[in-house]
């Protein structure tokens, strides 16, 4: 299980990254926004994407989208982890097609909840 | 300021209503004479009050230029390109930027050179003791005590060393603390730049509005309609925002109100 890490601030990117090696997933990449992101997802080999919404160049929406709309890649599972709390921007992002949606500040237990949660109903579409 | 502003025309408007009833009494009992002077007065009084707000209104605005002229002059220029204000303020907020990602990577090297000393404390804690309590049971032979007797010295000697790691550790994350009152007091500046700042613009925006409605210069409204797309950083006042949600829970609420 590759997962790949999308925030503009390293510290954001190692806090999650120390979170997941503590839920067992040690094998992670990260970038620094959409436009960096979008080219490690086409090298193929991610199978789960972490990204936040507000970052400078490709946002998380639009690489979102962006994601959803490339034959290759739109299966992937994709966790939003944002500051972004406006109902208009959560609904658009369940419109686009996420998996998940965690508002910072968070916690341990509701990163590890959601990514249970995702794969939960990826094994149960099998 | 807005009152002095205004006091012309209040005087005028009063004029003005007085006028009315005078031409009303005047037209009632016939008396158009009469009332033709009072038009003209109250002409004369527009045009006298008309110039007299915009002699004042240019010295207004005249000032308030020059005195945000003089303020900008300062905040972008100084003396000297490095201490003007705002390429301080900018300054100082990247100071913040940097102290904080200094600090967050500090705590957090701190704690990944904790938890692996944690763990080690915890794995070597139950061999002890699942072999501890053997000994309760009176269970273990000979050599195998003696293995214990030497293998707790060893776990001592550890238990030691780690307790002064972790605990130093524990010091600098502590110290490390210390930006929240160094970025403090920087952002506490920087808001009493752009308070200042506001001020004077408030001023400026003032007098021009007055400008306008003398003037009868009318501004179209720009949509100032924010794409959410490009997102909106953390909420300040969320309370107060019935658009933003307060926490995880309300917004699972909401996806699992979107069938998620």
């Amino acid at each position: 299980m590759k997962i790949l890490i999308v925030d503009d601030f390293s510290t954001m990117r190692r806090i999650i990254k120390n979170l997941l090696r503590d839920l067992g997933f040690t094998n992670t990449v990260e970038a620094d926004d959409g436009t960096t992101a979008l080219p490690i997802l086409q090298a193929g080999s991610i199978d789960f994407l972490v990204t936040d919404w507000n970052m400078p160049g490709m946002t998380g929406i639009e690489l979102l989208r962006a994601v959803r709309a490339d034959e290759k890649l739109k299966t992937i599972p994709v966790l939003m982890v944002t500051a972004e709390a406006k109902r208009d921007q959560i609904i658009s992002a369940a419109q686009a097609g996420v998996n998940g949606y965690v508002v910072k500040p968070f916690t341990a237990v509701a990163l590890k909840e959601k990514i249970e949660k995702i794969f939960e109903r990826i094994d149960a579409a099998k | 300021m807005s009152n002095e502003l205004g006091s012309g025309l209040v005087e005028f408007e009063s004029l003005v209503k007085d006028g009315a009833v005078e031409l009303q009494k005047h037209i009632e009992v016939g008396d158009f004479d009469g009332a033709i002077k009072i038009i003209q007065e109250l002409s004369e009084a527009r045009h006298n009050s008309f110039y007299n707000e915009v002699g004042f209104l240019t010295r207004s605005l005249h000032d308030a230029i020059r005195d945000f002229q003089v303020d900008s002059m300062d905040l972008v220029s100084g003396e000297g390109e490095a201490t003007t204000k705002i390429t301080d303020a900018s300054d100082r907020l990247n100071y913040v930027i940097e102290t904080t990602s200094a600090a967050a990577n500090k705590t957090m090297d701190m704690v990944d050179g904790s938890v692996p000393v944690a763990s080690e404390l915890q794995i070597r804690a139950k061999e002890l003791r699942k072999d501890w309590g053997r000994l309760i049971q009176r269970d273990l032979t000979p050599q195998e005590f003696r293995d214990l007797y030497k293998r707790i010295d060893v776990f001592l000697a550890y238990a030691d060393e780690s307790a002064t790691t972790l605990h130093s550790n524990l010091n600098t994350i502590l110290l490390e603390q210390g930006y929240q009152d160094l970025t403090g007091q920087v952002i506490a500046r920087v808001n009493d730049l752009i308070r200042d700042v506001e001020e004077k613009l408030v001023h400026l925006v003032a007098v021009a509005g007055r400008v306008d409605s003398i003037s009868g210069i009318e501004h179209q409204e720009k949509e100032s309609d924010h794409d959410d797309t490009r997102g909106h950083g953390p909420a300040i006042n969320k309370q107060n925002n019935p658009e933003v949600l307060n926490s995880q829970d309300e917004v699972d609420d909401l996806l699992s109100s979107l069938g998620f």
